[in-house]
């Protein structure tokens, strides 16, 4: 009895060392490339900070804040954050789906179609602005030749240098790579969710629309929390696609806050704005995780019950 | 209208659906890959045209002759393969106890706090990751992209290992423990080994995602020699003329590695980052 104990604590020791032994390494790297620069960026924004000079320094208080709140581009790259942000989400929640929706049909050929679908997120932004960039190009794009030709438009329209359909088409071209994402994550939710329900559904004489929104729907309920939150998030902060695109332009109509954080701080060099600017930004996005993390945890209470 | 009529009409629905989807995503490879074997006067006609009169490789020649391409080429490849190897390795340690001992305080708050990282991403840590890659002579150096690269995928790649953990039976290890192995060499020699095909698919995550990446290339080297692919392309993008075919070329130089491994294994990776995604 007394032996056994012993061999159980010394047992629970062992997993314990090992457990941290394990986790060491996963420590190390996000401790010191995401924890410490984290912590920099909540000082930085307090202080006054060079990229370059670093006899600049010193407490500033709300300085930088003001700063950054108080320039012309803060209000556009809000507004403009906001737009991109939703504007994407949306537009990919409901292709994603209709997609999914689609692909979940048992048909000849499926296994190409999916693969067909998942393709757009696994080519490099870089790739996939420019490519747009190129087929929505005024002068030699297929996108506008096509569009004069059958007569739909008089003059080609420069998406991306025109200030009125710029912010338009850098959404567009992002919706076009993510949305295979929130297509395969709605696949695997809509392959777990049981016959029977469907079954019973047809039964009590719900027709395909009925189905969906009855059964289909409430099921995809806590993947789509997921992906959209992410989204929210990944999306607000994204920097590729902008910058590879129109950086920031025409005449700032499609700056948006990360854009304005590279300004900032590898164009100006001023880290303190830059880092007030974080800071504002990982304010906002917090927020949005804890609301996620709220419901996550509501909606899994009641499913587990 | 009959219930067999009705079906054959849904069904031509679903495929015109269908068709157009696959228009949607996929015209856009097309026409760079067509772009890219256009000659230069086809590729700046007026009039965009869906056959190539004169099919050349000039493009591909001057990409990877003219600007370097294989260096480039090279060094996404060395980047992304360190990543991709230095990324399983900590994840496949660490998903081990996740999975395992999920009850551990010390667990759950690693859990909490990968989930959180997840939240927070590149471009806010932007300028103190630029100042500490600085500070450490890490700048314009293979080593600043390998370590930021294997630090962002860390979390994914441990919840989707955590749960290809969670589908082996805990018996295995016993029967190996009992045989007096140590943990780590139960790790190593009993559960790995089963634990391949998921390996792979993580393993695809993290290579496509540093393959792929393109802010910390853009931002942390500047030298033509350590350039990698994706900082490479935008360097097309001129001031006032752009050499479209070429961008195109090299559009398809960077994309086709990605395109061929996932051709061939699609069906791990898509599950695997959905086990992931899901769980995270």
């Amino acid at each position: 009895m007394q032996s056994m104990r012993v061999g159980d604590v010394s047992r629970t020791r062992s997993n314990r060392r090992f457990t941290i032994l394990a986790l060491a390494p996963a420590w190390l790297f996000l401790a010191a490339l995401i924890g410490y620069p984290l912590v920099s960026v909540l000082t930085d924004a307090f202080s006054h900070a060079h990229l370059v000079n670093g006899d600049v320094g010193g407490f500033a208080g709300l300085e930088n804040f003001e700063k950054v709140v108080s320039d012309p581009h803060f209000g556009p790259a809000v507004r403009n954050t906001l737009v991109w942000t939703v504007g994407s989400v949306v537009g990919e929640f409901v292709i994603g789906l209709g997609a999914a929706v689609l692909l979940n049909v048992r048909v000849r050929g499926q296994g190409f179609f999916r693969v067909a679908t998942f393709i757009p997120w696994l080519v490099p932004i870089v790739v996939a602005g420019m490519t747009w960039e190129w087929i929505l190009n005024p002068d030699f794009g297929i996108f506008n030749s096509l569009l004069t030709q059958s007569g739909l438009v008089e003059s080609p329209i420069n998406f991306l240098g025109d200030k009125n359909w710029a912010m338009a088409t850098v959404v567009f071209v992002n919706i076009w790579r993510t949305f295979p994402y929130y297509t395969i994550s709605f696949l695997a939710a809509m392959q777990a969710i049981p016959n029977e329900l469907y079954e019973a559904a047809s039964l009590d004489g719900a027709g395909a629309w009925r189905r969906f929104w009855s059964v289909t729907m409430p099921q995809l309920r806590s993947v789509s929390l997921i992906i959209v939150f992410i989204h929210l998030i990944w999306t607000a902060v994204n920097f590729d696609f902008i910058w590879v695109m129109t950086q920031g332009g025409p005449n700032y109509a499609t700056i948006t806050l990360p854009i304005l954080i590279y300004r900032y701080s590898l164009q100006q060099y001023d880290v303190g704005a830059a880092s007030a600017l974080s800071t504002l930004m990982l304010i906002a996005t917090s927020l949005v995780f804890v609301v996620y993390y709220r419901y996550r945890r509501r909606l899994s209470e009641e499913t587990v019950g | 209208m009959s219930i067999a009529s009705r079906r054959r009409t849904s069904t031509v629905i679903t495929y015109v659906l269908l068709a157009l989807l696959a228009v949607y995503t996929l015209f856009p490879f097309l026409w760079m890959v067509m772009s890219a074997l256009k000659p230069a006067n086809e590729i700046r006609a007026r009039t965009p045209s869906f056959l190539i009169a004169a099919p050349t490789l000039d493009n591909f020649v001057r990409v990877l002759v003219q600007h370097d391409f294989l260096v480039y080429i090279r060094n996404s490849l060395v980047v992304s393969l360190a990543a991709c190897a230095l990324s399983l390795v900590i994840s496949l340690l660490a998903g081990y106890v996740f999975s395992r001992n999920y009850r551990m305080k010390a667990v759950q708050t690693t859990n909490f706090a990968m989930l959180v990282s997840q939240m927070i991403p590149g471009v806010l840590l932007l300028v103190p990751l630029y100042i500490t890659m600085r500070n450490l002579g890490l700048l314009d150096s293979y080593g600043a992209l390998i370590l930021a690269y294997t630090t962002f995928v860390i979390p994914l790649s441990t919840f989707m290992l955590s749960s290809a953990y969670d589908s082996i039976p805990t018996s295995l290890e016993e029967a190996a423990e009992i045989d007096g192995a140590s943990r780590l060499r139960t790790l190593t020699s009993v559960v790995i080994p089963v634990m391949v095909p998921s390996i792979v698919s993580v393993g695809l995550y993290a290579f496509i995602t540093a393959w792929n990446e393109f802010m910390f290339g853009y931002i942390f080297t500047s030298t033509d020699a350590l350039r990698t692919i994706t900082p490479a392309i935008m360097l097309f993008k001129g001031a006032n003329t752009v050499d479209w075919g070429g961008l195109m070329a090299a559009s398809v130089i960077a994309v086709l590695p990605v395109a061929i491994i996932f051709l061939f294994l699609q069906r791990y990776f898509i599950s695997g980052l959905m086990s992931g995604a899901v769980k995270g």
